[in-house]
């Protein structure tokens, strides 16, 4: 009775479910249909950045990422959805350091999946491969919504991206050994090339040496320490407060004493009061995809890592440019 | 004297549902304190909720005034790779009395192969689609009417579970658990199962796309001892003679109930008054004797004012329930704006081995439908309805009872770790105490500590 009714209410999106939901509506029990793969590994991402860096070591895998750059990560509802694509993941692939606190432990506990806990290779931290930022030993609750284990945006320093990079591709190599040989062949080619753009990034970037912004909280901390880009204010009263009315006034008061550039805010951020203010200081509002497809309009400009790192350097030289 | 506290102590724990608690918290921390455990580095969070209400509302477990509400302390953590555990303790306090009681101290398996998953302890019953989240989590003052009266607001209880979450794309999660039921139990039941209740349920659920998700839930639970008797227990007629022929009395009086076959009649407070005034010049003599059955007419009558046990006050036999969600963010982003809709219908049968109900009327049930909208993010609103129906039984006759709810809602969260809330609610219906056209309440619900993470 269960099953009539299921099948008639959702047949249109069981069919686009795929091969198992299509079996799924047959009545066909989905227990009984393990199909071997071709592909090699399951990967569940939590962040599109990681969804795109197994993509550059595992192409032949199967990953989906949790998140869209166009959604906060602190802020992600563990989803039946997500915990059904957790249930099958060989491996999870998140930043860590507390990112995914709200949703993360809920969506390994619900798969029931014993290859992705907290200590099995199948759980593979991108923050503990490299040191983060801003750590901080006595955090009170007072301070808002911070990390005692540091900034946890570090996909946006190349350099710290590599080091995560070649850690996953041992990790990869190590529960999927059969193709150890493809991965390690794969990053050796990713590290290669994203060396070479390093370079590159670095000679256009010159000029945004001393840009001074403000920002949201620590979203583009790193990449602003490898520009050298300083944020003189921050549009958060608190990590994970949205601006308020007078924390604005103060910004605005700041500015008429500090050279400000640019008023910065992600993807995912909330722009009424970054367009307020940049209005008021005249000076533009950038929004800066925080990852993978973060531009809602112009979607094929930041595919992949490489693309990525193209637009952020792209958009904040424009701006600096605009204020001559 | 230490043995005297000790007695004391013991019999107080031995009035409470829950027995044990405080002092297996204290042993708890003591172990704590002395274990040598290396990396022992649990979550602990503390919620504190207090609220100020202005009038007393039908089955509601908030007295009016100021009130503390589900003042929480939890501890959790990897026990090691094959299994997790936690704590939930609670404090309740009402008529100036404080209470401490676990509300959750479970364990539940890691590791278990093929997406099976086991629990074992005492835990929240995933029956429905409310009762397994935590109140904290609730966006509303109080669980709806439906919950307050067929699962004591939030059913908890020591027992197992075991769950299977399907390796399809879609979510699709099997479970059976089985308790004690003691919480769920019929007034009066003679000679209980000890192992009362069984739940069976699934949830299915997934993604429309990255901004509308579903889920969708089926629930049948068993109680064995959810049936009330139609007579008192043997043990009290057993005294005397007097009793027996009360008994007869009863039965005959009962006839004419039914001749009379009038169901505003059943609930008539005439009615009652004359039943009552009736039974006490019958046994003037034996009332000491049925002290225990008089303690149980009061109770009825300011009865949920004291259920601070969370003891369901309508049960049977058998429990259905469905529930269905679904959710929307723009873009899927939650932090700023997010609309969620969710509802349950619940229905309780074989409520009683009394023959002279009707099979139609055999029954209790209620359903509410709800959405709340996160329209910044820091402000949140919503609105739910509610009803329930149900029958409640006294000696040799039933009365309907009926509430339907409105509530309103506007909350502020100043962070994800402070929320205050301001509610109306408005009640309808009869046969329950405290029914009230406007009752407000101020709320705040705040936490400490590791931050929970929040169910679908």
């Amino acid at each position: 009775m269960m099953r009539i009714s299921f099948n008639t209410l959702f047949k249109p999106l069981i069919n686009n479910e795929g091969i198992s939901g299509r079996l799924f509506a047959l009545g066909i029990i989905p227990a009984l249909v393990f199909i071997p793969e071709a592909t090699a590994l399951n990967i569940l991402t939590c962040e599109p950045e990681w969804k795109a860096l197994a993509e550059q070591i595992a192409p032949h895998s199967k990953i989906y990422s949790a998140t869209s750059a166009l959604q906060d990560p602190h802020h992600i509802e563990a989803r039946p959805g997500l915990i059904a694509k957790m249930r099958n993941a060989d491996l999870a692939i998140c930043s860590g350091a507390d990112l995914e606190a709200g949703w993360l432990p809920l969506l390994q506990m619900k798969s029931a999946n014993a290859r992705i806990q907290n200590g099995k290779d199948g759980m593979f931290y991108a923050a503990e491969q490299i040191d983060t930022i801003g750590k901080l030993k006595n955090v009170n609750p007072t301070m808002g919504d911070v990390h005692p284990e540091g900034n946890p945006h570090f996909h946006l320093d190349p350099y710290r991206l590599m080091t995560v990079a070649n850690a996953l591709a041992e990790r990869m190599a190590k529960i999927d050994p059969n193709h150890g040989e493809s991965y390690r062949k794969n990053i050796k080619q990713f590290d290669e090339q994203w060396q070479k753009n390093i370079r590159k990034w670095e000679q256009e970037a010159k000029p945004l040496k001393g840009m001074q912004v403000v920002a949201y909280h620590t979203s583009f901390e790193y990449l602003f320490q490898w520009l050298g880009i300083s944020m003189v204010g921050d549009l958060e009263p608190k990590p994970g407060l949205p601006p308020s009315g007078k924390h604005l006034s103060r910004l605005l008061k700041l500015a008429k004493n500090t050279r400000v550039d640019a008023v910065v805010y992600a993807s995912y951020q909330d722009k009424s009061g970054a367009e307020w203010l940049s209005k008021q200081i005249g000076v533009p509002a950038i929004k800066l995809p925080m990852s993978i497809n973060g531009n809602a309009n112009d979607n094929n400009k930041s595919q992949t890592l490489t693309q990525l790192y193209d637009d952020l350097i792209d958009k904040l030289l424009k701006a600096a440019k605009s204020n001559g | 004297m230490l043995q005297q506290q000790l007695h004391r102590e013991q019999t107080a724990v031995n009035n409470r549902c829950i027995t044990k608690t405080a002092l297996s918290l204290a042993v708890f921390l003591g172990y704590l304190s002395t274990s040598h455990a290396i990396d022992f580095d649990p979550n602990y969070s503390l919620i504190l909720d207090g609220h100020y209400k202005s009038e007393k509302s039908a089955l509601s477990e908030m007295d009016k005034g100021f009130g503390l509400g589900h003042v929480e302390l939890s501890i959790s953590s990897p026990i090691d790779d094959l299994f997790f555990g936690k704590l939930t303790a609670v404090l309740h306090t009402h008529d100036s009395k404080t209470e401490v009681e676990a509300e959750e101290a479970f364990i539940q398996t890691l590791a278990l192969p093929g997406g099976l998953s086991a629990r074992a302890g005492r835990f929240l019953s995933d029956f429905g689609y409310l009762n397994s989240q935590h109140t904290h989590a609730d966006s509303f003052t109080e669980r709806p009417a439906v919950y307050r009266a067929l699962l004591g607001s939030h059913y908890f209880d020591d027992g197992v579970r075991v769950s299977y979450l399907m390796p399809t794309d879609i979510y699709w999660n099997i479970g059976a658990e089985a308790f004690s039921g003691k919480k769920m139990r019929a007034d009066n039941i003679k000679d209980p199962d000890s192992v009362g209740v069984y739940n069976f349920f699934t949830k299915i659920g997934g993604d429309f796309n990255h901004e509308h998700s579903w889920q969708i839930g089926f629930n049948y639970l068993r109680n064995e001892n959810g049936t009330s008797p139609w007579s008192r227990p043997a043990e009290f007629h057993a005294h005397n003679l007097h009793h027996k022929h009360h008994d007869e009395e009863e039965h005959h009086h009962h006839d004419h109930h039914e001749h009379n076959d009038d169901e505003e009649h059943h609930h008539d407070s005439h009615h009652e008054h004359h039943e009552k005034e009736h039974h006490h010049k019958q046994h003037g003599e034996s009332l000491q004797h049925s002290d225990g059955n008089h303690n149980h007419h009061s109770n009825h009558h300011h009865g949920h004012d004291h259920h601070h046990c969370h003891k369901a006050s309508y049960t049977g036999k058998d429990l259905y329930g469905v529930e269905a969600v679904w959710k929307w963010a723009p873009e899927g982003n939650y932090k700023y704006r997010h609309l969620s809709l969710s509802a349950e219908y619940l229905q309780a049968r074989n409520i009683t081995d009394n023959k002279t109900i009707k099979s139609s009327d055999d029954k209790h049930d209620g359903w509410y439908l709800s959405s709340v909208y996160q329209f910044a993010p820091q402000w949140a609103t919503g609105i739910r309805y509610g009803e329930f129906n149900g029958l409640k039984f006294e000696d040799d006759h039933h009365h309907k009872h009926s509430l339907q709810e409105t509530e309103l809602m506007l909350s502020w969260s100043h962070s994800h770790f402070s929320t205050i809330r301001l509610q109306w609610t408005h009640q309808k219906g009869k046969g329950l105490e405290h029914i009230n056209d406007n009752i407000i309440t101020l709320q705040y619900v705040m936490s400490l500590g590791a931050h929970d993470a929040h169910q679908f």
